[in-house]
């Protein structure tokens, strides 16, 4: 986008990721016990199942529930990201003016203190996962080999998708004082459009079909389709595809934001 | 290496009045104001010269120091800093300069510094032999090795900022823009500082572009200065034209223990006599000091920058 070369970023990245390990580390109790606080499909799990109770709601009786919301609290783990927060701070407060000044790209720095925040998820959510499949083995299902594949593509775009669309809404505070509140109109969609708090399946058709047109989907529905085994693996690659679709566009989008946003950077109290 | 040409950097900035139905109205009507930051400003600095950027608060300086760096966009006019335009930042630029803002901190704050230098190793694509050696002599010279394996957060003011300056320096940048370096040090550490960045230019023939309000930096580190006030280059010169011109006489300082001579206008100060005049009245003055205390140590100077400022800033606003 701006600074930067792709070898040089590649060269920098094993030290990088080491350094992002250690912030990480340092501040582990506040990543715990955000970690553990993002366990909201567990509470869902339990709504629904009373909802459902010996029924079934578009085809989604207790079993279906069960695989649905354990699907979902791995890949809200596994794509969850804050760069929204950090990018808008940095902004405001003047903190991006050090790392303009650095020849790598502040976007590039953020993804991969995004990514090394992953083993770290895992780490924490190993236990309860394993925890609730050893209680109750139907919580998830084996995808097989070909879907396991599948769910790590879907899941790593689902990661990128949610990493853009942050980066976009953090850049909007070169022109706004504060972008969290727009990023709270977004999310509060998000919850719903999503199937974080209800399957989509359990949509009217129309709204369905408008969902599969919109990015949302693809930034979680998709791969937790593929994990609980909703989506068959020789159907999934339509769905990837308007991920990667819409990856795209949010590069483009992002790209485009940031090179117009920095000529407005005020770089204040720097 | 550095060519500003009639730079001008204008701001707009929302304006409000205060009260209920004046936020209102603001939700569906924002009036700006254009503030005029800098205006027309033009100077060139050759390689390895000291240079200090001083003016009041609000003056321009580090807004000039920003569109040096590429931080903010030119209203209008050019910047060249080693033959490329900052504000669009080609790394090729960024490997070979730095900022160090007295006020900012860009060191990882809960891991040690020697974390953020490891970065900075990466980030500059420093190769190991010369990351070594760099870090070496920084360490040398800024006396770092008692504490920058501690997190950042446990340093006090004055090691932080030793660490600062040493993790904007591992790349041997060979321009250095530095803001307010010195800000809220105690007297020990300022000399350090300053020292250092004396010594840096010695030895890597480094340009220093300094901007602070605290002459003793100005005059430990700069060879030229450029005053700056209300967005206009005012003066652009050496500190002595600059004393000269806008100096009022010259400062007559005497040493004399055991003796009181504030009947010929002197006050006491630092332990020592001191008094300002026209250099036609210098001499009278001297005579009457030697012949009250033919012993007494006497030298002649420059006066003080803090008041040959007073008198530069005050003059540029009535010229204004």
């Amino acid at each position: 986008m701006t600074a930067g070369s792709p070898w040089a970023e590649l060269r920098a990245l094993p030290t990088l990721a080491r350094v992002s390990t250690s912030d990480h580390i340092a501040y582990r109790a506040e990543m715990t016990i955000w970690i553990l606080t993002s366990t909201l499909p567990l509470f869902m799990l339990a709504l629904w199942n009373a909802v459902v109770q010996d029924g079934q709601i578009a085809g989604f009786g207790q079993p279906e529930m069960a695989r649905y919301f354990t699907a979902t609290l791995v890949v809200r783990q596994l794509t969850g990201v804050w760069v929204m927060w950090e990018l808008s701070y940095n902004i405001r407060t003047g903190r991006l003016s050090s790392q303009l000044l650095r020849p790598l790209h502040p976007l590039f720095m953020h993804g991969v203190w995004m990514v090394t925040a992953l083993p770290f998820r895992v780490l924490i959510l190993s236990p309860i996962v394993l925890a609730l499949v050893a209680w109750r083995p139907d919580l998830l299902a084996w995808p097989g080999w070909d879907g396991l594949a599948l769910f790590v593509l879907s899941t790593s775009l689902a990661f990128c998708m949610s990493f853009l669309i942050q980066c976009w809404f953090g850049t909007l505070s070169f022109w706004l004082d504060k972008s969290d509140g727009l990023f709270g109109v977004w999310f509060s969609t998000w919850m719903v459009a999503s199937g974080y708090i209800a399957p989509l399946a359990l949509f009217p058709p129309w709204a369905r079909h408008l969902l599969d047109l919109l990015p949302f989907r693809g930034m979680l529905s998709v791969p937790v389709e593929i994990l609980g085994g909703f989506i068959r693996p020789a159907d999934a690659w339509p769905y990837i595809a308007v991920q990667a679709g819409w990856t795209l566009v949010m590069i483009a989008l992002v790209h485009v934001t940031w090179q117009r946003g920095v000529r407005r950077y005020g770089a204040y109290g720097a | 290496m550095i060519r500003v040409e009639h730079l001008s950097k204008v701001y707009e900035v929302p304006v409000r009045a205060p009260g209920l139905v004046a936020s209102l109205r603001a939700l569906w009507r924002r009036e700006v104001r254009a503030v005029r930051a800098v205006e027309d400003v033009s100077f060139t600095i050759e390689p390895g010269e000291r240079v200090g950027f001083l003016g009041p608060n609000g003056a321009g300086k580090t807004t000039t120091l920003k569109m040096l760096t590429g931080l903010l966009h030119p209203t209008s006019g050019t910047v060249e800093v080693l033959g490329h335009r900052p504000q669009s930042r080609p790394p090729e630029l960024l490997r070979r300069i730095t900022l160090v803002m007295g006020q900012k901190q860009a060191l990882l704050w809960d891991l040690p510094p020697t974390e953020t230098f490891e970065l900075n190793r990466a980030v500059y694509d420093i190769s190991k032999a010369d990351y070594d050696a760099t870090r070496a002599e920084l360490v040398q010279l800024l006396d770092l090795a008692g504490f920058m394996d501690q997190p950042t957060r446990n340093l006090s003011l004055g090691q932080r900022m030793r660490c600062e300056l040493a993790a904007a320096l591992l790349h041997r940048p060979q321009v250095l823009f530095l803001d307010e370096p010195t800000i809220g040090l105690d007297v020990e550490v300022q000399a350090i500082v300053r020292t250092f960045i004396s010594e840096y230019n010695r030895r890597h023939g480094a340009t220093v572009l300094l901007t602070s309000h605290d002459m003793g930096d100005v005059s430990a580190i700069a060879e030229r200065i450029l005053l700056i006030d209300q967005g206009v280059l005012r003066f652009d010169g050496s500190l002595t034209e600059l004393a000269r011109r806008f100096g009022h006489g010259r400062r007559l300082v005497v040493r004399a223990p055991g003796h009181d001579l504030s009947a010929l206008g002197m006050t006491l100060e630092d332990n020592a006599w001191q008094a300002t005049a026209e250099p036609a009245a210098i001499n009278p003055m001297l005579a009457a000091v030697l012949q009250r205390c033919p012993e007494a140590e006497v030298s002649v100077n420059d006066p003080p920058l803090e008041d040959v400022l007073r008198r530069a800033f005050g003059a540029s606003r009535v010229t204004a």
